[in-house]
């Protein structure tokens, strides 16, 4: 039966957007690296020198350059390491951002936290469990997505840590946090210095009040993106220097900037993202006495004075005003009057770190809101910014990239990873913004911090450089500069967010041809298995992304074998198996297609059968309730089928009747899953057995409908599987008694696609050779009469289609010299002009090829044309398959029907010059295998 | 360095003076006082005028000593060089400066390439003789010796004794549990 090669590859397919982490379990088994191993080292060899004996600082050193996962198995090692792993001095900052954070764990760390100083996390569930670290002496919290974080929670934290210097919550918004919580803050930590909060629906007068009056140090709030704030009571805050509003909704303008300018202390003011008035801006110029910095990024009331008046704000009496059409690297030059700073330069501490100490907090200040008010620009991407990004934007976050301030840091690359994305939906990397990275030099940079020894700042550069290689261009820079092998390093990690975004890296990179084959030789394929092992339940973003790239990779014939070598199909296959996340079983899914592809070069096909459970669990795959999973699924049952093993074994799992089902329901789907479900029927239909089933099973109309489809490759498959079909005279039947005459009839005269004109013509001629006559004649209908009158018409339709599909082929100047010169070049001229390239993929049985030359003694001259037209396509030299098929024309002994064919008086020329081209194909590889 | 205790009056007293240290084998080295400098004890000594007649230590062998002193010697060149190349404003010379620092570097990472026993011993002796820059790089090496292995490979790895009682073992699982997960 045919079979078809050149199946659908991978879908290259590129992430560029990270998405929300759902919840999710997902496999069994994995084990948590930390397990011990064999017990009981014997001290065998005397040691010469004893590590343990190091003095104590040599150690704490050794502690300091490890991350905690490290230092907890060093600490493991030994009393005396265990003491000092718990130095005060290794516990005075923690970053639990990357860990769980409940209460049990609190509890286990408490009797460590007795001097820790700063900390940071994730989660308001972590916040909840911040009182049971115990840590008292606590002098600054930075704390992100806290969006459920409850004035109950805040409470405590404010009240169990009342020395809290510095308090950070954001960006998600608090929505349940309320001016009450606030108040409550204010009045426990009288050392507050600083108070920055995103999302607060309101901060009312008593809250701001009472942080005026309880909190006698506070000189830096920040309140973004909140709703209403009182202006006026933030003007009681006498001690503020730095005040930022940015994206606050409800501001009463004339009134803040009435208060706000007589602000005794405030040097900074930061009203990003606000709809704030040119007349209040200009009311802070004039009226403060110690203002020097009005930041202004993205206020489209500014910005349209701006264009009006250009010199709007240019008396600024020496304070700076930084708006996007600002040159904001020269302004900020201004602010170090007699100091030789270039202006790319400017935000590097050196040269300013020894000047007053005002600049360097001015400074500090302004990278903390540049970064937050550039990133949440980069997230909400308004319209009108792209010549503010490509000119200045991208230089800034570069710049800050290189902050002292590791928060500055990693929201820079967060931000350089979220502003090349211009569709979400899409994940659409708009190509100037992240060229404009390139020649900025950012991908040097982001590979630099991606290197760096911080988990959190190798998550987000690894997530920036993975959404900047959706471009061809910067992905060929990164895997230039090394990226490849620093991301297979950072896919290593422990750390599941470092891991995440380097598979999402290798993901997007793998997509590039180039690129495949420097990822095997980094070793990234072994790393990306790995990766699938190793991380258990709840981490679709690590497996997904894992899955995605061993997908494109495995689409590349070389790889393939390594990630079968790897491991990779046991992997994938347990993937499919166990995992409930759809993404994940997508990509799964779309890499068992890719793996299965090289079915003639290795041995995968064959492999991913024999993985047990492979076949049943995509077979019900195939009844998924995401559309994409049940396309890849199919896409690999495809693929599959082209081994005889898997081939049996899918139908003995239940494939045929999964796959007739499939297609029945995806009418109204996408081409792809259209095409891959034919296609998947057409695979299994090589077997009598399948085939007979899936006429039987309802298979036949709804390929018809996929037949019908104006989409090339839809139709083309549903005509390859309808051929298969149409080789057994009850499957010929059920065609034309379900209409599908015309329909294929209308594939072979107009379809763009020869391939689907040359087996449309083929089901043709197998459905009117004379067999599917003798099943009716037999009579399984009951109302034959009627039907054979509607047979008999629908033949002569037929034929006179595949007359003329033939014909196509015909030049008759060419084909007269061809039948008058004996020469072979003649004859080479026609086969060559006449020949279906991609018919050479295709793989007859030996009860195929025997139809054909029966079909060429049929009394009909059209079928025995259309027989040779057949013949000579599948066996002309070079195609895949035609040494096998000319090695069972010789055994059929159709050398004599050919001859006869070629010298018959009655035959058309067409048929006559086929067979002579036919029968010289078949010398071509009798001498070729007599070699 | 024999004719080094000679031009001890030049100009630039410091860069050229030579001064003598003796390992615990007693074995007498005599190098540029800069290079020896770079050991803070070293310095110290010097400054409290201790270095007349050569500066014992006896906690040093002279096999390991003659190792720190190339690293002074490697790094105290590489600071000349660079800061005479910063000094003039000469752009070739400017344009030299990184490369002297990828040749640091190359350096650095043959220099500590070494018998997990030798490491123990510059670690020790880098300790001792406070050289920040020779400490900063043994313990990178050991840490990275570290990275990523289990609490019984890392025994292995030092050849450290296992003393915890089975009990102590199941609670430090306990208190680490968090950095795994």
């Amino acid at each position: 039966m045919t079979r078809r090669v050149r199946r659908r590859t991978c879908r290259e397919k590129a992430k560029g957007v990270d998405e929300v982490v759902g919840e999710g379990r997902a496999l069994r088994g994995s084990s948590h690296v930390g397990s011990a191993g064999a017990e009981g080292w014997e001290d065998a060899a005397a040691a010469e020198v004893d590590w343990t004996a190091l003095p104590d600082d040599a150690l704490l050193q050794l502690f300091a350059r490890l991350n905690y996962r490290d230092r907890a198995s060093m600490a493991a090692a030994c009393r005396a390491w265990r003491a000092l792993g718990s130095s005060p001095c290794l516990w005075s900052a923690l970053d639990l951002r990357a860990h769980r954070c409940d209460p049990e764990v609190a509890s286990s760390l408490a009797s460590r936290c007795g001097s820790l100083r700063r900390l940071r996390l994730r989660g308001h569930e972590a916040a909840e469990a911040v009182p049971g670290l115990r840590a008292r002496g606590l002098r600054e919290v930075v704390a992100d997505g806290c969006r459920g974080l409850t004035d109950a929670t805040l409470a405590v934290l404010a009240a169990r840590h009342e020395d809290l210097e510095s308090l950070q919550i954001g960006p998600d918004p608090l929505e349940r946090i309320s001016s009450d919580a606030l108040r409550h803050v204010a009045l426990c930590c009288s050392h507050l210095r600083r108070l920055r909060l995103s999302g607060l629906r309101e901060a009312d007068a008593d809250a701001v009040g009472a942080l005026a009056r309880y909190c006698p140090f506070l000189e830096d709030v920040a309140f973004l993106d909140c709703g209403a704030v009182d202006e006026a009571a933030l003007a009681g805050i006498h001690t503020l220097r730095f005040l930022s509003v940015a994206g606050c909704r409800n501001l009463k303008w004339a009134t803040a900037s009435a208060f706000w300018a007589q602000l005794p202390s405030l040097i900074a003011i930061d009203v990003s993202r606000t709809d704030v008035s040119p007349s209040a801006v200009s009311r802070l110029i004039s009226h403060s006495k110690t203002l020097k910095l009005i930041c202004t990024l993205n206020c489209i009331s500014v910005e349209e004075e701006l264009s009006h008046n250009p010199a709007a704000f240019s008396n600024s009496k020496g304070k700076l005003v930084l708006t996007i059409t600002s040159h904001i690297f020269k302004s900020i030059v201004s602010l170090f009057p007699g100091v030789d700073v270039k202006e790319h330069g400017v935000f590097n501490q050196c040269n300013w770190r020894h000047k007053d100490k005002i600049v360097g907090d001015i400074m500090s200040w302004l990278e903390w809101i540049l970064s937050q008010s550039l990133l949440r620009i980069a997230e909400s991407n308004p319209h009108g910014m792209h010549d503010f990004w490509l000119q200045q934007g991208t230089a800034l976050l570069l710049s800050l990239l290189k902050s002292s301030q590791e928060d500055v840091q990693e929201r820079a690359a967060t931000a350089l990873a979220t502003f090349v994305v211009i569709d979400d939906e899409s994940a659409t990397v708009d190509p100037a913004r992240s060229e404009t990275v390139m020649q900025n030099g950012g991908i040097r940079m982001l590979l630099d911090l991606a290197r760096c020894s911080r988990e959190s700042a190798q998550s987000e550069a690894a997530k920036a450089i993975a959404n900047l290689s959706v471009n061809a261009n910067v992905a060929k820079a990164v895997a230039d500069e090394g990226g490849i092998t620093i991301l297979t390093n950072l896919a290593k990690s422990m750390n599941r967010l470092v891991a995440e975004e380097a598979a999402g890296g290798l993901w997007n990179l793998s997509v590039g041809d180039d690129h495949k084959a420097s990822i095997a030789a980094s070793g990234g394929i072994k790393a990306l298995v790995d990766l699938i092992f190793r991380w258990p339940a709840g981490t679709d973003g690590v497996l997904e992304r894992a899955a995605g790239a061993l997908a494109n990779l495995a689409a590349d014939d070389k790889c393939s074998l390594e990630v079968a070598k790897a491991g990779g199909v046991h992997a994938l296959v347990t993937l499919a198996r166990l995992c409930k996340l759809e993404g994940v079983l997508e990509q799964a899914a779309r890499a068992l297609a890719n793996l299965a592809v090289h079915g003639d070069n290795n041995d995968n096909n064959a492999a991913v059968g024999q993985e047990a459970g492979a076949l049943e669990s995509l077979v019900q795959l195939t009844s998924s309730q995401n559309e994409g999973v049940r396309q890849e699924a199919a896409g690999a049952l495809w693929n599959l089928s082209f081994d005889d093993r898997n081939r049996e074994a899918i139908a003995a799992a239940g494939g045929v009747e999964a796959l007739v089902s499939l297609v029945q329901e995806c009418l109204n789907a996408s081409e792809g899953l259209q095409e891959r479900a034919a296609g998947a029927l057409w695979g299994l239909s090589v077997s009598e057995a399948n085939s007979i089933a899936i006429g039987q099973g309802g298979g036949v109309a709804p390929l018809l409908m996929l037949a019908r489809s104006e989409v090339e490759d839809v139709h083309e498959t549903a005509a390859g599987a309808l051929w298969n079909l149409a080789f057994y005279s009850g499957n010929a039947l059920r065609i034309v008694e379900e209409g599908g005459v015309p329909v294929l009839v209308n594939i072979c005269s107009s379809s763009g696609s020869k391939m689907a004109r040359f087996m449309s013509a083929l089901a043709l001629a197998y459905m009117f050779d004379g067999r599917m006559d003798e099943v009716a004649l037999v009579g399984t209908s009951s109302d034959s009469s009627s039907k054979s009158v509607s047979v008999e018409g629908a033949r002569r339709i037929a034929l006179k289609h595949i007359e003329t599909f033939v014909l196509s082929f015909s030049d008759p100047h060419m084909f007269s010299m061809a039948a008058a010169s004996s020469t072979p070049a003649a004859l080479c001229q026609v086969a060559e002009a006449v020949f279906i390239h991609e018919a050479g993929h295709l793989r007859c049985s030996g009860a195929e090829i025997g139809r054909f030359v029966a079909m060429l003694r049929n009394p009909s001259p059209i079928l025995r044309a259309c027989a040779a037209f057949a013949l000579l396509q599948f066996t002309i030299p070079g195609g895949r398959h035609a040494v096998h098929h000319a090695g069972l024309l010789q055994k059929a002994g159709a050398g004599r029907v050919l001859r006869a064919a070629a010298a018959a008086t009655t035959a058309s020329i067409e048929a006559k010059i086929f067979a002579r081209i036919v029968l010289r194909n078949l010398e071509h590889h009798q001498s070729g295998t007599s070699t | 360095m024999a004719s080094a205790g000679e031009s001890g009056d030049g100009a630039d007293g410091k860069g050229v003076t030579t001064i003598t240290i003796i390992s615990s084998d007693n074995e007498a080295f005599e190098v540029l006082e800069a290079a020896a400098s770079m050991s803070l004890t070293i310095r110290h000594l010097i400054e409290d005028g201790c270095a007349d007649g050569g500066i014992p230590l006896p906690n040093v062998t002279a096999g390991i000593l003659a190792k720190v002193l190339e690293y002074c010697s490697k790094h105290v060149a590489a600071v000349a060089a660079s800061s005479e190349a910063g000094s003039s404003s000469n752009a070739a010379d400017a344009a030299a400066a990184p490369e002297k620092e990828e040749d640091l570097a190359s350096f650095d990472k043959a220099f500590i390439d070494v018998e997990q026993d030798t490491l123990y011993d510059l670690l020790m002796a880098a300790n001792y003789l406070e050289v920040k820059g020779l400490l900063d790089l043994a313990c990178q090496k050991v840490a990275d010796m570290i990275k990523g292995k289990t609490p019984d490979a890392i025994r292995q790895t030092f050849k450290i004794k296992n003393d915890f009682s089975p009990e102590q073992e199941e609670k430090i699982r306990e208190e680490n549990q968090w950095a795994f997960e």
